[in-house]
């Protein structure tokens, strides 16, 4: 043997490929093929971390998704990843990765030297020691934080992508392992659309280590290449390595994660493909095939680097050429483990198998084993692991036969590994996910799911406790020809032939007694990423936690990035023989998605930078953009939040914004109002009662204001709506309200009022609106437009018309939020940007100033027009807003509100009203959202009196204005009040929220 | 005095990716190959198929049949008429095709007193032509409808990614997409980014005097539309 790498008849490295890669900064060799873990084992490296509370040495236990020490930092800066499994790391050449743990190195570790007074670290240990003085626990945490976790996550932006895909299918079968090839090539066979999908690089399961098994007389891997191949053949059937169904939720939804490119260097992936893939897949039947895992015997100091699963040692020999130790101890309580002792010993290295039964394994496999050269030790099992950053030997003690109990001293046998089996425990997760429950099965000592599966998800193999191949072939035979015949397929033909062999039965054991009483031995450890030990779960039942749930959060118990995949059956024996009951009884704690851990990038796929949101643009955006616009995201829409000059600030922009469209002509874009078309014989009588004003007798060609309430008689959105016909009408929404107003629109015709013929229609993106406002605004349309009267008698204030604007049709509404004479021009938003630009052009002797969001809230505050969701909060009604003239309650039938603004805390006193505050300081613009109280005492609890809604520095009154909500206001014009913010109160007096043209001059012009 | 001749010019929803630059002519070599249907005519069609008159006043103007099924999709050589809820339909044309039969069926509503109506949504929408081997797979990846199963002459109203999209299968030969012109640039590069692993090309439009909607883009373009 040179080094520990082994030549095996059908290993999966290609030793034709060497490569070079550095853990911890030195450079080692493998082949193509390799996992992280493989190739660490083939060049003798064994101390991989150092464990979470205790800072022991710790190395490779597993192979596969179970593994819980060896978590790596696969590669740096941007490309990072934290947390890997070592042992599911395909190898690629130049891979580069290290240690998680370790301070300041991982041969010494700080918390190692605290480890070694682990009795003095009880679970529940952080809760206990770090509770008094309250005051010091910023100080601890410091500590604690440094001391725990493992991996760092990246702080550069990811460099690579992500994508989804979606798939509707007949069946989807998880596990690429005997029988969920079976399984697949039987669903393939009949025709049905199927997709496989596998963990892991290659398909084949547990085929990949065991050798020994023919089916239908070929060997196991020629067998998994028959089916492969067939499987390539049926157009209906996909097959995905690599790909990990990690959750399965109602309706058979499964996602998967697909690795498309993790195994490849860094510098060959292709950046037109992603990393990673997020696969959610419908499929009308699911066939569950994810087999089981080997968990481990507990036995002191079981945790020792080259303490392993037996299957992970026989995994490393077949699959990867790697004997993991050159003397090896195998400890079970089954025959299973006998074959990785077999193939270990027959690969020349020197091999103890100690079981825990008196009797041992079937015959024959007791016979195959000696005459391979092994010793048997019967009736034996491990007391400790001798030996601290690596396995030096083992301490052995003789069994009763029936109790779990020491009845004398056993061997201490020299060993540079220890291999252990404590059974298989089926991989139910997903089964679990939403909320199947797994039973126990006594004879195979696992949970396990039962034979007849749920609706529509079947389970098939050693997830239901069948581990032997021929009794897996069987049942999953039988129950995928049921499934196929229940969908009206045919014939099947015969499962695939495979030997049955005599097999012992397991022994009940989970914990190795080692004579003493629990907690006073070596530590024993069931949870190896968390640093739970057998003592630490007795700990937690006596001190009363009685559900495995509370054991589970008390100690650990199955957390971290394994979910306790060898730990779980271990922890529930162990809880369950210190509670008194049967594991039955005791059961499991709840199964949660992910399975293994998933990428956030793979979660957030598509959905990140340019595509991360729905981005909406008006149809004037390259407009705005050739302005030098700055943008502000309103709903999702991107609008102009002004329009700086070179040299000026927001407030200098917003300040020339607002004095020229007050004094001259401004324009903005109110495309992104929302716009909804009603139109129906019926159409008044519905805006009668989505609104709480009147539209009996809005006439053809005129507009109004219209609030609409919601059911408590708050507001929920307003705008303006024109009558174009008498039977139809132009209705215009908050720009972020509008697909709620539409909604609410069709809701209450379609599920209360459907007898009202009347229809709605979303006009919102037809239309292109350029708002013209200011005293010259009438000028700019006149240069426009011949066809329309803009005479101010003719066109008034609130009237709308039709025409011809800029050589285009168009609808014209003279209406204002922001008190000054205007017009929105409304085109087919085709033509938006020609029309915004014909209007530039026209108001350049005006020197027409473009303005955005900002300055039309301060306009619309000079003007004390309140925004929906700005000066409203849902617990405001019309009354609070001094806007009663808005509603119309004689009309005829109800409204939305209407009852509602009648019960007595909506019409009683002390409701907060909307006002307008001046600060006495003209300098100070009070904060938005500050409260408000009536003196200056601040002494907590303050009484709160309302708060400051809006507040600007108004350029066209030379101060600060304010509006506000406050208790009674109405009657309290005249008060001086207090505003609270940032430490200080700031005298305001309580004024009409309207501060500009009270008389409306302006906008009648 | 306004000035006098006005020259409007329109701009369709994508017009910022300069589409027109480059486009090239598709071929079978494995790509998405995508393009905007520019300066189309669509109008929303409200009624009653329980009144009488309706259907056949709608075929009488428009040559297309009232699609009754849901996802329907009736077409000719003058445009698509598509069923979108029981009592909704959506009318894809020529934009001044469009405008001539919206004002017939408006005037045939009222002279037969029909509880029926069309709007104008030509600024507001308009439509992406997907196509290549794999187009189908691409929005496989953005969105959660089985657009497999689509069947010719059928659309299904969905989402991919965060917007409302209708597709439209009218062939084998590839999808529309039809979208809202608020939504469009998020739409564009949603599929531009789910097209990149099998490569993504601006096709030429190609002017098929016979189909439904390539030829309502072989006509002259209008300068004016009508209300």
């Amino acid at each position: 043997m040179s080094g520990y790498r082994i030549h095996r008849p059908g290993e999966r490295i290609n030793r034709q490929k060497p490569l070079s890669f550095v853990f911890d900064n030195v450079q080692y060799k493998a082949f193509s093929g390799d996992t992280l873990a493989s190739a660490l084992l083939a060049n003798g490296v064994r101390l991989i971390g150092r464990s979470f509370k205790y800072g022991r040495p710790r190395g490779i236990v597993g192979f596969g998704a179970e593994e819980p020490n060896a978590l790596i930092q696969l590669e740096t800066g941007a490309h990072t990843v934290p947390d890997l499994k070592a042992t599911q790391v395909e190898l690629y050449q130049g891979l580069l990765a290290g240690s998680t743990t370790g301070y300041p190195s991982l041969d010494f570790d700080l918390k190692g030297l605290l480890g070694k007074f682990g009795r003095f670290m009880p679970p529940g240990f952080y809760y206990k020691t770090f509770m008094e003085p309250v005051k010091a626990w910023p100080f601890y945490e410091k500590f604690i934080r440094k001391a725990a976790g493992y991996g760092r996550a990246p702080t550069e932006a990811d460099p690579e992508s992500y994508d989804h895909l979606h798939h509707h299918i007949d069946v989807l079968v998880v596990g690429g392992g005997a029988a969920g090839l079976w399984a697949a090539t039987l669903a393939g066979r009949a025709g049905l659309k199927t997709l496989l999908v596998d963990e892991q690089a290659e398909m084949g399961g547990w085929l990949l280590t065991e050798r020994r098994s023919r089916i239908d007389g070929l060997s196991g891997m020629d067998w998994v290449n028959q089916r492969l191949a067939e499987l390539a053949s049926l157009p209906n059937v996909s097959v995905l390595p690599r790909t990990t169904a990690f959750a399965l939720h109602d309706l058979n939804l499964v996602q998967a994660v697909e690795l498309l490119q993790d195994h490849l260097p860094l510098t060959e992936r292709n950046a037109a493909l992603p990393r990673q893939r997020l696969h959610k897949i419908r499929a009308h039947q699911v066939i569950l095939a994810s087999g089981a895992i080997e968990r481990p015997l507990v036995f002191g100091y079981n945790d020792v680097p080259g303490v392993m699963t037996a299957a992970a040692g026989h995994s490393y020999l077949n699959r990867y050429g790697v004997a993991v130790g050159r003397e090896v101890l195998v400890q079970t309580q089954n025959d299973a483990a006998y074959e990785a002792a077999l193939d270990l010993a027959l690969s020349g290295v020197k091999v103890t198998l100690a079981d825990a039964r008196q009797g041992g394994a079937a015959a024959w496999r007791q016979q195959a084993l000696k005459n391979a050269g092994a010793e048997l030790l019967l009736g034996h099992g491990i007391a400790k692991v001798l030996g601290d950053k690596s396995v030096s030997g083992a301490q052995l003690v003789k069994l009763d036969a029936r109790n779990n109990q020491v009845i004398g001293s056993g061997p201490r046998l020299s060993v540079d590994t220890v291999l252990s089996s404590g059974g298989l425990t089926s991989t139910v997760h997903l089964f679990c996910h939403n909320g199947g429950r797994p039973l126990w099965n006594q004879q195979q000592l696992s949970f396990v799911c039962p034979d007849e599966g749920r609706e529509n998800i079947a389970c098939v193999g050693a997830i239901t406790g069948r581990w032997e191949l021929s009794d897996a072939l069987d049942q999953t035979h039988a129950t995928v020809a049921a499934l196929l015949l229940g969908h009206g397929r045919g014939s099947t033909g015969k499962a695939p032939a495979v030997a049955s062999e005599e097999v012992a039965a397991p022994r009940a054991i989970f914990r190795l007694p080692d004579g003493k009483p629990e907690g006073h031995g070596a530590k024993a450890f069931v949870d190896y990423q968390n640093d739970v030990a057998a003592a630490d779960i007795h700990t937690a039942v006596r001190e009363n936690y009685r559900s495995i749930e509370h054991v589970k959060r008390y100690t650990a118990l199955g957390f971290g990035t394994d979910q306790g995949k060898l730990s779980n059956i271990n922890g529930f024996a162990i809880a369950a023989e210190a509670l008194g009951k049967p594991i039955a009884e005791v059961g499991t704690t709840t199964y949660r998605p992910s399975y293994t851990p998933v990428t956030f990038g793979a979660l957030a796929g598509p959905h990140v930078g340019e595509t991360f949101d729905a981005r909406r643009y008006t149809a004037m955006h390259a407009s705005h953009d050739a302005r030098k616009a700055e943008y502000e995201v309103v709903g999702q829409w991107l609008r102009p939040w002004y329009f700086p000059k070179p040299g000026e600030d927001l407030h200098a922009a917003v300040n020339r914004e607002c004095l020229a469209t007050r004094n001259s002509v401004g324009v903005m874009d109110a495309s992104t109002l929302g716009k909804i078309d009603v139109k129906g014989p019926d159409a008044r009588e519905f805006l009668n009662r989505i609104y709480s004003n009147a539209w009996s007798k809005l006439d053809p060609g005129k507009c109004r204001y219209g609030l609409m309430l919601d059911e408590n008689g708050m507001v929920m959105d307003d705008g303006v709506t024109a009558c174009l016909a008498d039977d139809h009408f132009h209705m215009t929404t908050t720009t972020g309200g509008a697909a709620r107003v539409y909604s609410w629109l069709e809701r209450w015709h379609q599920t209360e009022w459907p007898e009202l013929k009347v229809r709605f229609t979303t006009t919102t993106d037809h239309w292109a609106t350029v708002a013209v406002v200011g005293p010259n605004s009438r000028k700019v349309l006149q240069k426009l437009c011949t066809d329309i009267d803009f005479d101010k008698d003719a066109f008034k204030f609130m009237d709308g018309r039709s025409g011809t604007v800029a050589g285009l049709p168009a609808r014209v509404f003279r209406i204002s939020f922001s008190g000054e004479l205007a017009y929105e021009i409304n085109v087919d938003a085709n033509y938006g940007r020609y029309m915004w630009e014909e209007v530039m052009k026209a108001g350049a002797e005006f020197d027409i100033t473009p303005y955005g969001t900002e300055t039309m809230h301060v306009l619309r505050a000079e003007k004390g027009f309140i925004i929906v969701g700005q000066d409203t909060d849902g617990s405001m009604s019309p009354n609070d807003l001094a806007m009663s003239w808005a509603v119309g309650m004689k009309k005829p039938f109800s409204f939305l509100g209407k009852r509602s603004l009648l019960r007595s805390h909506t019409a009683g006193a002390g409701r907060k009203q909307l006002v307008g505050l001046l600060p006495l300081d003209p300098k100070v613009v009070l904060a938005e959202g500050a409260q408000i109280l009536s003196n200056t005492d601040d002494t907590v609890p303050a009484a709160m009196q309302g708060h400051v809604t809006s507040s600007y520095h108004s350029a066209f009154l030379g101060r600060s204005i304010a509006m506000a909500v406050l208790k009674d206001g109405s009657k309290r014009e005249g008060d001086t009040v207090f505003v609270w913010a940032h430490g200080k109160s700031v005298p305001a007096q309580v004024v009409s929220s309207v501060f500009v043209d009270k008389e409306g001059v302006r906008q009648h012009a | 005095m306004p000035k006098q001749g006005f020259q409007p010019f329109m701009e369709s929803p994508l017009h910022h990716f300069k589409l027109d630059a480059e486009a090239q002519p598709r071929r079978a070599d494995g790509r998405i190959w995508c393009n905007e249907l520019p300066h189309l005519g669509y109008a929303v069609l409200r009624g009653d198929t329980a009144e009488a008159g309706f259907a056949q006043l709608v075929q009488q103007v428009t040559g297309l049949a009232l699609p009754l099924k849901a996802g329907a999709v009736s077409q000719g050589p003058q445009g698509v008429l598509m069923w979108t809820s029981p009592d909704e339909w959506l009318l894809v044309s020529h934009r001044q095709r469009l405008a001539d039969w919206t004002a017939q069926l408006d005037a045939g509503f009222a002279a037969q007193q029909l509880f029926a109506q069309t709007v104008d949504s030509s600024g507001g929408l308009t439509l992406a032509w997907l196509s290549g081997t794999e187009h189908i797979t691409v929005l496989r990846h953005l969105g959660v409808y089985d657009f497999e199963s689509i069947p010719l002459g059928h659309m299904v109203s969905t989402i991919l990614g965060k917007a409302t999209v209708q597709v439209i299968r009218l062939d084998s030969d590839g999808v529309f997409v039809l979208f809202r012109r608020s939504f469009a640039d998020y739409v564009w590069r949603l599929l531009r980014r789910a097209a990149q692993p099998y490569g993504f090309a601006v096709c030429q439009l190609e002017a098929r005097s016979d189909h439904p909607l390539f030829a309502q883009l072989a006509a002259p373009r209008p300068s004016l539309i009508l209300a």
